[in-house]
């Protein structure tokens, strides 16, 4: 695979940063810069083909129409879903996880209920729950986090009851980047019927996730973070509990027949779609998969593993340095302190060689105050990123570290 | 390094927010800040005795970074003995310091070399909420407060 060829995909890193450096951009987490194809299909759609969908009986409505639907499938092979009616277009993560929270789990939640999260969560995958437990005197478990990173698969084994109605995770933790073993958590809890929501934010850009062979219920993504827009995302859910659900939001697109006292909705999936959807973010959502399918997954999940594996070296060999989370199967996300210096004045300095890092608490406080620290620095890679990066980034903290003592 | 750094982290920032002569708790205070950060978690907590309508005493505990650490730092030092009537214009200098939207230069603004170390931070408008955080905190709580001592 050629990075080089990869890279010169993405126009963003054509240019120089403002300190006149190079742009090493190890913010991949956050959001994923965006390939040309990506930002062609938006600004086509814009520039050429503009117009509404599903709705229009001309062209462009029509064509647009077609490439929506496309997309849909598109997604369904994506993540090798039973049928395209499994797949709800959302405006990202956070809208698809309060849509299941509100849709499937709030009219089933009783008082003395549970709902299992774990202590890694971003704050999308924790408010949500945290809210609804709130509000319906139900409790919120906690799977606790190892020293390693890795989650206590043993708490979840002893604590799983017919009193939890929902066991919602992460793929991957946007801190420790440590990869969660799903298969496992999904066979648990099967055991006890008790359904499943995996937030893989995370994970796509650098690992596929089959929907049927893990045998989770629900699963929700962002196209952002998968070199694809914001602004748009994907609700996975099985057909026969989407298809239970009263629609997620109500107004146009949505109904069958309307009266000014009732109305009854479509099929799945545009039952659960109402108001004009995000019609260039899913046409770019389209473009980032195609992006990736092209590459080979086994190249690219190559590539990341070396790189993480060379990160985590590079970073070890810093004295002082300290990395959260150490559980092997590591995502390209890795979180660091070194020695007492603050993450902002680290991403500071390393931001004056063109070298963008996270600085803070990841939207993860609760994983911060079990690492009894008030913020790290992390690193994320994506495909376009080299050694190279990491040996100016290991050259740059070095540099910093230096500086500080 | 280069010298925007240079400017930012000026050997006066970096020895205030390691030094210690404000770090801690008083025993007796009568007035408390927390000032936070929710976007990056810097967090101080600020003690002060107000005795007569003047600032006797201040302390600081919390952490944050060499920016946000000197700039709480350097409010206790530069506000101790202060009457509450000269906060405001106090508090107003230094804020102004650091906003690269003012019209004024920050020699213009005072002549004390430890506050103009911070005008570095005009240059790097992402670390200004460092350098005013505890400053911003203790302006809303003063406004709160102090009704009438507050600018026209």
């Amino acid at each position: 695979m050629n990075i080089d060829q990869i890279k010169s995909q993405f126009p963003i890193f054509r240019q120089k940063t403002p300190a006149g450096k190079d742009l090493i951009y190890l913010d991949n987490a956050a959001t994923s810069q965006k390939p040309q194809s990506v930002i062609d299909a938006i600004t086509n759609y814009y520039t050429n083909e503009y117009s509404t969908v599903g709705r229009g009986a001309y062209w462009p409505a029509s064509s647009n129409t077609a490439k929506f639907n496309q997309v849909r499938k598109q997604v369904k092979g994506f993540l090798n879903a039973a049928s395209h009616k499994e797949i709800i277009f959302t405006s990202g993560t956070t809208d698809g996880i309060n849509k299941v929270a509100r849709g499937f789990l709030a009219p089933k939640l009783k008082s003395g209920d549970s709902v299992m999260i774990t202590q890694a969560e971003h704050h999308a995958n924790l408010l949500p729950w945290q809210e609804l437990c709130r509000v319906k005197g139900a409790h919120l478990m906690v799977i606790p986090v190892l020293d390693s990173g890795a989650l206590d698969y043993k708490w979840i084994e002893a604590n799983l009851s017919e009193q939890v109605k929902l066991l919602t995770v992460s793929a991957c933790s946007n801190v420790l980047g440590i990869k969660n073993d799903l298969k496992r958590i999904t066979s648990m809890a099967r055991q006890h019927g008790i359904p499943v929501l995996i937030d893989a934010a995370q994970a796509l850009s650098h690992d596929r996730i089959d929907v049927q062979e893990l045998d989770c219920d629900f699963l929700v993504f962002s196209a952002h973070k998968m070199f694809g827009p914001t602004g748009v995302g994907v609700l996975y859910g099985r057909e026969h509990l989407l298809d239970q659900l009263s629609p997620f939001n109500y107004g146009g697109g949505i109904v069958k027949e309307v009266t000014l006292e009732e109305a009854s909705y479509q099929d799945l999936p545009s039952k659960h779609e109402a108001g004009t959807a995000n019609i260039a973010g899913v046409l770019g959502l389209g473009a980032a998969i195609d992006f990736l399918e092209v590459l080979s997954q086994e190249e690219v999940s190559d590539h990341l593993h070396d790189l993480t594996a060379y990160a985590m070296r590079s970073l070890q060999s810093i004295e002082g340095l300290r990395i959260l989370g150490t559980a092997s199967n590591k995502a390209p996300v890795i979180s660091f302190t070194m020695k007492d210096i603050h993450p902002h004045d680290i991403s500071t300095f390393l931001n004056e060689e063109g070298i963008c890092v996270r600085a803070g608490h990841h939207c993860a406080q609760p994983l911060m105050q079990r690492f009894e620290i008030p913020a790290s620095v992390r690193v994320s890679f994506a495909i376009y990123n080299s050694r190279e990066d990491i040996d100016k980034l290991t050259e740059a903290l070095l540099k910093t570290k230096s500086f500080f003592e | 390094m280069n010298d925007r750094l240079k400017s930012l982290y000026q050997t006066v920032i970096l020895q205030k927010a390691k030094e210690e002569t404000y770090l801690g708790q008083l025993e007796e205070f009568n007035l408390e800040l927390k000032a936070y950060n929710p976007l990056c978690g810097d967090k101080f907590n600020i003690q002060i005795l107000v005795e007569d309508n003047v600032l006797k005493l201040l302390k600081y505990s919390g952490s944050g970074c060499s920016i946000s650490k000197a700039s709480t730092a350097v409010l206790c030092e530069y506000l101790e003995g202060s009457s509450i009537q000269t906060l405001p214009q106090k508090i107003d200098l230094f804020l102004e310091l650091v906003d690269a939207d003012s019209p004024k230069t920050p020699e213009e603004l005072t002549e004390d070399e430890t506050l103009l170390a911070f005008a570095a931070a005009r240059d790097f408008p992402e670390r200004k909420t460092c350098a005013n955080l505890s400053w911003k905190e203790l302006q809303k709580q003063v406004n709160q407060l102090f009704p009438n001592h507050s600018k026209e």
